[in-house]
């Protein structure tokens, strides 16, 4: 059933977007211009 | 099944007639505002404030118009096919002017220049008024018969042309559309506007009361003596396989009025045309403007089933080929179809009306120029 | 007969305002969910840059809808003005899901979408989550309902022919729905949308960051577009594959088409991965093949065959001469002079009454079509192989260039090493068309590979016209090509200055351009963001 696969990958590709920025915002000094060299 | 076949393309027909009121109603607001943008706003502001009283609602009611194309595809797949076709450049010339009015919402207040933006009223005002104009001209052709027959496979041919369209009959149909338009979209100013923009509104709203009037009852008048009608002879039961070709159909003077003397409880319809149009035109000038837009919706049921009750069972008569001619009886979907689209608009229709209410509750207010002048940014 | 080049500048005039319609359509599907991401976000932080996103990718999204709905607004009544026969013909199967998208999908997506815009002063912030929200489900469901119809006109099941009526009548809606070729179709499409948002967010991002400009408000948007566009790219390709598993499965003569395969190969196929097709010799030059692949793709075994083109000619000139009989048939029966004999035949031979229709192109007469007539029809099945095969592979082409983009680029932002990579940030940026170039590659594949048909083995493309002149679709084409021009020039217009401007164009005060003395964030002591 490929309508009810459509359902769960719009939601698991939302959660995605949604964990992707949501870690982001955790992990970094997201408005820093010399954030990304931080780490290395 | 749910009804019999018969009973099912009756049911139609009356939903069809609903879709079209509720096209009226609702897009019919917005299009009797948008041809009065360019006149009753003076300045800019005053333009954002006519705008901004239809912003979040135009798109939602476009869709009336939308859907009923739609349905009528469903359920009339024959209408859908010979009137369109027939009515080509006429069908075109709506949709060209129905283009300016998405990007000119969206588009006009997006730039300050006062040339973009002048340029995008004037847009508005065509895109509001040449579509009731030419859908009352498609009516009132349909009232006189439209030149189309079928060939052997069921191919409909038209043989009639563009500017044959535009008879003095149909002419006048196209002002009484006009002008129905116009009345409920200066209603509905009237009640979301203030100080000036209502005043002016009001005005409006006995202009066009007056016109609508004048010529819905001229258009009345023509018809009982000036227009011939179609009238069955002969056909197959209404409930047999729809079958456009099968019958036998004569053209006689007067025959769009036999309804109106063998059912008299059909003449309500013409008769709150004229109520509705008095109604609003009192009630506006007593400054209740919310039962003057109450009327003017009226106005346009009225309207409407008056045209759909003087043809009723002809939905389109061929003038050249009376036999063709398309009725509620032999135009239809198979009695699967009409089921399932039946199902489907008991189940959405509830819910539509549901959530516009929503929408029209939370978005209503009296728009003001100090709020639009506050909101510069993201009002329309 | 019809006039061909009458038929031509019909399917021309489709084919513009259909391409033209689904330049928009596409960002609509997709950018709706990425405004869903971000509006979550803010309402789960309640960060106030979060909502700035949601507000000024909405405002792009605005002038790219304004353009959606106006050019959705022709295909609505196209089929009418332009197909009058095909509407009549098929109306009571095709008409039914585009009455439900009305119902269901667009007035949903239409009211809220002004709530969307002018609504943030008076709903509360879930209030206008949810409006976001239905807004964005709405346009999907008529994605859904619209491909469900389109799906029908590749593949026609639940429906029947009614020789009393002369036209398809619907048999079973739940065939119609469920039809597997709608499925994939749907999934595809509305995949390839989400894709391109993702690319169309991620490509302005980038800019921003090759800028130095608004920063926390372009890596957070970047962020946001990776992860929906990762999962999207995925499901593209994975459901591009399953589209061409059903297409091998009923649409035999395009995917041959699409794999130039001109004869039937010993199971299992091999796939032509490059190659010159020649139309003329009917032979594919300097082909590249890899063995057993394309047997694999189409049949999901290793034992069934692939037909090949010059196979399934013979075929569909057998089936035009059975055809034929049922045509003679139905001639009988609707005369009236039919004996049992004919009904028997009728009943038999009707699935191939489409088939006997092609000849209508060559003659009047088609029970009295001549050998040479039949042979020519039968060769008009195969749509053009050159030009099928070149543009399925551009398709596949962006299809992977944008699989590694979307992996390296989610990859390198894990790591935090994104911005030193400029080239890919560039690479974003440059390939914003990219997604828009396989969409139309794609469509041109689904919708000219299913020529000759308008509905398959059903009704002819040529027969399914309205009866117009010439003459009439050459001012109609004009109209449309003349205001659908204006209509782009403003609409790119716009989105590149909103998009050049970027979140300043908000007037919050907060970005780039409003913020005297920049270069600002560098030196900015704290987050500039307020809750
Ligand atoms: C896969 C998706 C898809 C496809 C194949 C089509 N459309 Fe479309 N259509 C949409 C997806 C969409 C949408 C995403 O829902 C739109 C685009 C932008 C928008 O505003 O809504 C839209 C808008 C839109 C509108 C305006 C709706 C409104 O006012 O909200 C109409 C009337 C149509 N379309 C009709 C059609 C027809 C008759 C098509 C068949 C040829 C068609 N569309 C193909
Ligand atoms: C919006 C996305 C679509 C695009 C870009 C598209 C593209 C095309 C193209 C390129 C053609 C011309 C084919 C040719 O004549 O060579 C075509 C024809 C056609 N398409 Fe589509 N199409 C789209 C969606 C649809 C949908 C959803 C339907 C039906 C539901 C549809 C129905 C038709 C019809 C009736 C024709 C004309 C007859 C024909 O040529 O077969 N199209 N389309
Ligand atoms: C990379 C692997 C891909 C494969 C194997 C693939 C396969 C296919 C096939 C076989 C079709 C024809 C379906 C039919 O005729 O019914 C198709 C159509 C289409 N493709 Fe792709 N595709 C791929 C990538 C893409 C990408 C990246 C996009 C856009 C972002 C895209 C957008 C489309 C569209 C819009 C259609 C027309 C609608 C449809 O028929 O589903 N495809 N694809």
């Amino acid at each position: 059933m490929w309508y009810f696969t459509w359902i769960l990958g719009v939601l698991l590709a939302i959660s995605l977007g949604i964990i992707n920025v949501m870690w982001l915002e955790h992990e970094t000094c997201l408005d820093d211009e010399t954030c990304e060299g931080r780490d290395d | 099944m749910l009804l019999d076949y018969e009973t099912l393309k009756f049911v139609w027909w009356l939903l069809i007639g609903v879709l079209l009121v509720g096209f009226a109603v609702m897009d019919g607001m917005d299009m009797g505002v948008g041809a009065l943008l360019p006149f009753l706003g003076k300045t800019d502001a005053e333009r954002r404030v006519i705008i901004n009283t239809v912003g979040p609602h135009w798109d939602g009611n476009q869709v009336w118009f939308i859907t009923a194309g739609g349905a009528l595809f469903a359920a009339w797949p024959a209408v859908y096919a010979a009137s369109f076709s027939g009515f080509y450049f006429a069908m075109l010339l709506v949709l060209f002017a129905l283009f300016l009015r998405p990007v000119g919402f969206d588009y006009r207040s997006k730039l300050d220049a006062s040339q973009w933006r002048n340029s995008w009223d004037w847009a508005l005002m065509t895109g509001s008024v040449v579509p009731p104009l030419v859908f009352g001209i498609a009516f009132g052709n349909l009232l006189q018969g439209v030149p189309f027959h079928y060939d052997d496979i069921m191919r409909p041919w038209y043989e009639g042309s563009f500017f044959g369209l535009f008879n003095p009959f149909a002419l006048l149909a196209g002002v009484v559309a006009l002008s129905m338009f116009v009345l409920h979209g200066a209603t509905f100013l009237q009640l979301r506007t203030e100080t000036v923009i209502a005043e002016r509104a009001a005005r409006a709203v006995q202009i066009s009361g007056l016109v609508f009037i004048a010529t819905f009852a001229l258009a009345g008048i023509w018809l009982a003596v000036g227009i011939d009608g179609y009238r069955i002879v002969e056909a197959p039961a209404p409930g047999a396989m729809p079958m456009p070709t099968a019958k036998t159909v004569e053209v006689a003077a007067g025959a769009w009025l036999e309804n109106y003397s063998r059912y008299p409880l059909t003449l309500l319809a013409p008769l709150l045309g004229f109520g509705a149009a008095i109604l609003a035109m009192l009630a506006s000038r007593a400054g209740r403007a919310g039962w003057a837009f109450f009327a003017s919706a009226l106005v346009q049921a009225g309207v409407i089933f008056t045209a759909g009750l003087a043809m009723f069972p002809f939905v389109m008569p061929s003038s050249s080929q009376p036999n063709h001619s398309l009725t509620l009886w032999d135009a239809t979907s198979s009695q699967l179809t009409l089921n399932v689209m039946l199902i489907a608009a008991a189940i959405f229709v509830p819910i539509i009306i549901g959530y516009t209410f929503w929408n029209f509750r939370k978005m209503w207010r009296v728009v003001t120029v100090e709020e639009i002048e506050a909101h510069s940014h993201s009002a329309y | 007969m019809m006039d061909p080049e009458f038929v031509e500048l019909s399917r021309w005039q489709f084919a513009i305002t259909a391409l033209y319609h689904f330049i928009f359509v596409p960002l609509t599907l997709g950018l709706t969910w990425i405004l869903v991401i971000m509006e979550s976000v803010y309402v789960m932080t309640g960060k106030q840059v979060y909502k700035d996103m949601t507000r000024f990718w909405g405002k792009l999204f605005g002038i790219n809808f304004a353009l959606g709905v106006t050019t959705g607004l022709t295909m609505e009544f196209e089929f009418g003005t332009n197909w009058a026969y095909y509407s009549h013909y098929v109306g009571d199967v095709f008409g039914a899901p585009l009455a439900i998208e009305g119902l269901m999908a667009f007035f949903l997506e239409s009211t809220f979408v002004g709530m969307f815009f002018l609504g943030w002063d008076r709903l509360s912030k879930r209030q206008h989550l949810a409006v976001t929200f239905l807004t964005a489900l709405g346009t999907n469901l008529s994605a859904l309902w619209i491909l469900v119809a389109n799906g029908w006109m590749q593949n026609p099941v639940g429906a029947e022919f009614n020789i009393d009526t002369m036209r398809m009548e619907m048999t079973s809606f739940a065939e119609v729905f469920f039809n597997p070729v709608a499925q994939v179709k749907f999934i595809h499409t509305a995949s390839a949308g989400y894709v391109a948002a993702s690319m169309f967010v991620a490509g302005i991002s980038a800019y921003y960051l090759l800028k130095g400009r608004d920063l926390g408000f372009a890596r957070r948007s970047m962020a946001v577009a990776l992860g929906f566009g990762l999962a999207s790219i995925f499901s593209v390709i994975v459901l591009g594959d399953e589209s061409g598993y059903e297409v091998g499965d009923v649409q035999k003569v395009k995917l041959a088409a699409i794999e130039a395969e001109w004869h039937t190969e010993e199971p299992p196929a091999a796939f032509t991965l490059f190659g010159w097709p020649n139309d003329e010799t009917m032979e594919t030059e300097h082909a590249i093949k890899i063995p057993w692949l394309m047997g694999i793709i189409a049949t999901r075994s290793i034992d069934e065959e692939v037909p090949g083109i010059h196979d399934l000619i013979k075929q569909a000139e057998h089936r035009i001469r059975t055809g034929i009989i049922a045509y003679r048939a139905m001639t009988a029966i609707r005369n009236g002079t039919a004996d049992e004999e004919d009904h028997a035949l009728f009943d038999m031979y009707k699935k191939d009454l489409g088939y006997a229709l092609l000849l209508k192109q060559y003659t009047d007469k088609v029970v009295d079509a001549t050998d040479e007539q039949i042979k020519l029809a039968a060769r008009g099945t195969v749509p053009d192989v050159t030009l099928l095969f070149w543009t399925f592979r551009i398709m596949v082409f962006s299809g992977f260039t944008m699989l590694f983009l979307f992996v390296t680029g989610f990859v390198l932002m894990a790591q935090r090493r994104l911005e030193r990579h400029r080239w890919l940030l560039r690479a974003f940026l440059y390939g914003i068309p990219l997604p828009w170039i396989a969409i139309e590659t794609g469509w041109f594949v689904a919708e000219y590979g299913r020529q000759p048909w308008a509905i398959g083995e059903i009704l002819p493309t040529f027969l399914a016209t309205s009866s117009l002149t010439k003459e009439d679709l050459m001012i109609s084409l004009a109209g449309f090509i003349t205001f659908y021009t204006v209509l782009a020039i403003i609409e790119f217009y716009l989105m590149f200055k909103f998009a050049r401007l970027g979140p300043s164009s908000l007037h919050t005060g907060r970005y780039h351009f409003e913020r005297s003395g920049a270069p600002d964030l560098a030196n900015a002591p704290a987050a500039p963001v307020k809750d």
